[in-house]
């Protein structure tokens, strides 16, 4: 049963500053891209749409069958993953990957922690600390936090930052595996990271307009 | 999912949570260093300004026992509230969110920070005695009194430290919300060690301090997702 | 509206001005310091009262979300400080005039003076937060927080307390023997200071109101 993503009538504010108003997204398969220049609220939608912030009024809704998903099914539903996401600089990846596994209350599983950092590419870092990682290194273990619990909805927010020609490829590999499962819901600036996208959310200041079809 | 499952999985959760922070602290020692420096430097200025001798006799059980838990009650301000803060700061705190439940999390850190006060008050009280001349009546009261004191100091710690981490003037701001609440803990506590250093064993207090204990838990566990998810 | 906050300045004068003509000071009491209750006491009970009111909004904003209950707790509690205050201010010229300090650690002074210390560092945990959203949902956490240990504060410490320092208070509450007219004044009072705050608490919650859409630029 696929799990189905909605989100209506968001809007927010931060300091006087409407961000947007308005938002609405269905997603349940595919790529959906989100667009919008600089500042437009492509991250604090995202993070909303992950149940990271609260929107000033609208709702958004995560639904298996038609029932309403709460609590850890819910936060397992979702993988999201953006320029805010931090490690534990002290614990290497592996460390940082079982802990989060752990505290999502499942049990211990170094074979899972071990294909989720090879597939990112960060197999051979796997005993480092995050502090000695570099910025593309952070990158792939943030693709490698969203992808942890093989989540059906991927909400990834400017997902090729920082990454070489072969990280970009390896986002790209994860985006086109997981979209053909459920649904990525993908924000950047990059125009090229949006191409083949099955439909296009633009975040214009106060306006949103949900179009389907590749642009 | 069974409630007998569901209770497992919290306390593993909670437990993965503890063992993580720990982890990090013995790692760097940054919370035990700075509340051990806080308490030595306490400990060096009572102790030169007073000594074993600077008090009468009959007074020295209800001094020791007021400076001792204002000792360890601003200890506990300097090293607890960094369990939530430093999540915050940096920036793992959004990890968190988005794999466990608030509840888990506060108990997590609040089993922490109560071995961490456990760690403090096991240094810091036998130390303070021996500076002060302070003979104990009943070390096992006393001990008591010391567990489910820090006890009650941990759940409210940890509680508020979740409210003032996404808030500015942390340290200042911590010290003012938690005084008003710690008050009707520290004040039994207080009583409570006087009785045990007299070497009665302080029922009533002991009760009292059982009766908060449980009343914080209670009150942080239903409002944990007030006080950190979004 | 308007008839009614007219009808409140007339019973709040006539109460004032009954308090100090129509009973006889109460026996036990040095002078007319016994007058004192008519002020004092309402005082607190409406600074007592606000904390209540808080708490009920508080968890109404958590359960409903709705902003216009955080707008009415915070309300609640910037005038119960007030009300705090004059409690503490009139129950130490009391204990000036009966004792001969302003500050005995009473354990019922010290329960108020810790109250007070409550809604101050509420005001200060809101001041200190700068999202709106997140402001309301903290603040209401603490304060039903500070909710579920209040008995500790009003009832256990105080009594716990006693065996530290000297019991210097005799029952203040006077309301052992009261004669009509000190009872007649009595619950006047009390009856128009609660009107007092529900007005005062009204106002600043509708003042909130209009600041917090006026700062989300709506």
């Amino acid at each position: 049963m696929r799990v189905e993503l909605e989100a209506a009538d968001l809007s927010k504010s931060y300091a006087g500053r409407r961000v947007f108003a308005g938002l609405a997204l269905s997603a349940s398969e595919g790529l959906v891209a989100v667009a919008g220049p600089n500042g437009s609220g492509k991250t604090t939608f995202l993070k909303i749409l992950a149940g990271l912030l609260r929107p000033d009024s609208g709702s958004v809704r995560v639904r298996r069958g038609g029932a309403d998903l709460s609590g850890d099914a819910r936060r397992q539903a979702i993988g999201w993953a953006g320029p805010d996401l931090s490690f534990y600089e002290d614990l290497t990846a592996e460390e940082n990957l079982d802990f989060f596994r752990r505290a999502a209350g499942r049990r211990a599983d170094p074979a899972a922690v071990g294909r989720s950092l090879a597939e990112v590419g960060l197999a051979d870092a796997a005993r480092l600390h995050v502090g000695a990682f570099s910025t593309g290194m952070k990158q792939r273990l943030r693709i490698a936090f969203a992808t942890l619990f093989d989540a059906p909805i991927l909400l990834l927010d400017e997902p090729m930052n920082g990454l070489d020609a072969a990280g970009r490829e390896m986002v790209s590999e994860v985006v086109a595996a997981r979209r053909r499962e459920g649904a990525v819901v993908l924000a950047s600036n990059d125009p090229r990271d949006l191409s083949g996208a099955d439909a296009v959310v633009e975040i214009a200041p106060a306006r949103a307009r949900l179009t389907r079809g590749t642009p | 999912m069974t409630a007998a499952e569901a209770r497992a999985s919290f306390f593993r959760r909670s437990l993965a949570v503890c063992g993580k922070d720990a982890a990090q602290e013995l790692r760097r020692r940054i919370a035990v260093a700075s509340v051990l420096f806080f308490a030595a430097a306490s400990l060096t200025l009572v102790s030169f300004a007073i000594g074993p001798f600077g008090l009468p006799p009959e007074a020295r059980e209800r001094v020791c026992s007021a400076l001792l838990w204002v000792l360890l009650f601003f200890s506990a301000a300097t090293g607890l509230p960094r369990a939530f803060v430093r999540e915050e700061e940096s920036g793992t705190a959004l990890a968190l969110r988005l794999v466990a439940p608030a509840t888990a999390v506060l108990a997590g850190k609040t089993l922490f920070n109560f071995v961490l006060f456990a760690a403090i008050a096991a240094v810091t009280a036998p130390a303070f005695a021996l500076l002060l001349g302070w003979r104990i009546g009943s070390i096992g009261a006393f001990a008591a009194v010391l567990a489910l004191g820090g006890l009650g100091l941990s759940i409210v710690s940890t509680f508020l430290s979740a409210l003032v981490a996404r808030a500015s003037q942390k340290s200042v701001l911590f010290v003012v919300i938690s005084f008003p609440l710690l008050a009707p803990l520290l004040l039994p506590a207080i009583a409570a060690t006087v009785s045990a250093s007299s070497g009665e064993i302080p029922w009533t207090a002991l009760r009292v301090l059982v009766a908060y204990d449980g009343a914080a838990a209670c009150g942080a566990y239903l409002l944990a997702g007030a006080a950190w998810e979004e | 509206m308007k008839a009614l906050k007219v009808l409140l300045l007339l019973a709040m004068g006539a109460t004032v001005v009954a308090a100090f003509l129509w009973p006889e000071p109460a026996q036990g009491f040095l002078g007319e310091s016994s007058r004192i209750v008519f002020f004092h006491v309402p005082c607190a009970w409406t600074a007592a009262l606000a904390f209540i009111v808080a708490a009920v909004y508080s968890l109404m904003f958590l359960v409903r979300g709705n902003p216009w209950h955080d707008d009415l707790a915070a309300a609640a509690v910037r005038v119960g400080l007030v009300f705090a205050v004059l409690a503490l201010v009139t129950g130490s010229l009391f204990a000036k005039i009966m004792w001969g300090a302003y500050w005995n650690w009473d354990p019922r002074e010290s329960s108020f003076l810790l109250l007070l210390f409550l809604y101050g560092a509420y005001l200060f945990l809101r001041a200190a937060i700068d999202d709106p959203s997140r402001r309301g949902r903290i603040a209401a956490a603490y304060a039903l927080f500070a909710a579920v240990l209040m008995p500790f504060l009003f009832f256990v410490a105080p009594r716990v307390t006693q065996s530290l320092h000297p019991q210097t208070v005799i029952n203040t509450q006077g309301k052992i023997l009261m004669d009509t007219p000190t009872k007649t004044v009595f619950f006047a009072g009390l009856a128009c200071f609660t009107g007092l705050f529900v007005w005062l608490f009204s106002l600043d919650a509708r003042s909130a109101r209009l600041d917090r859409v006026r700062a989300s630029g709506i």
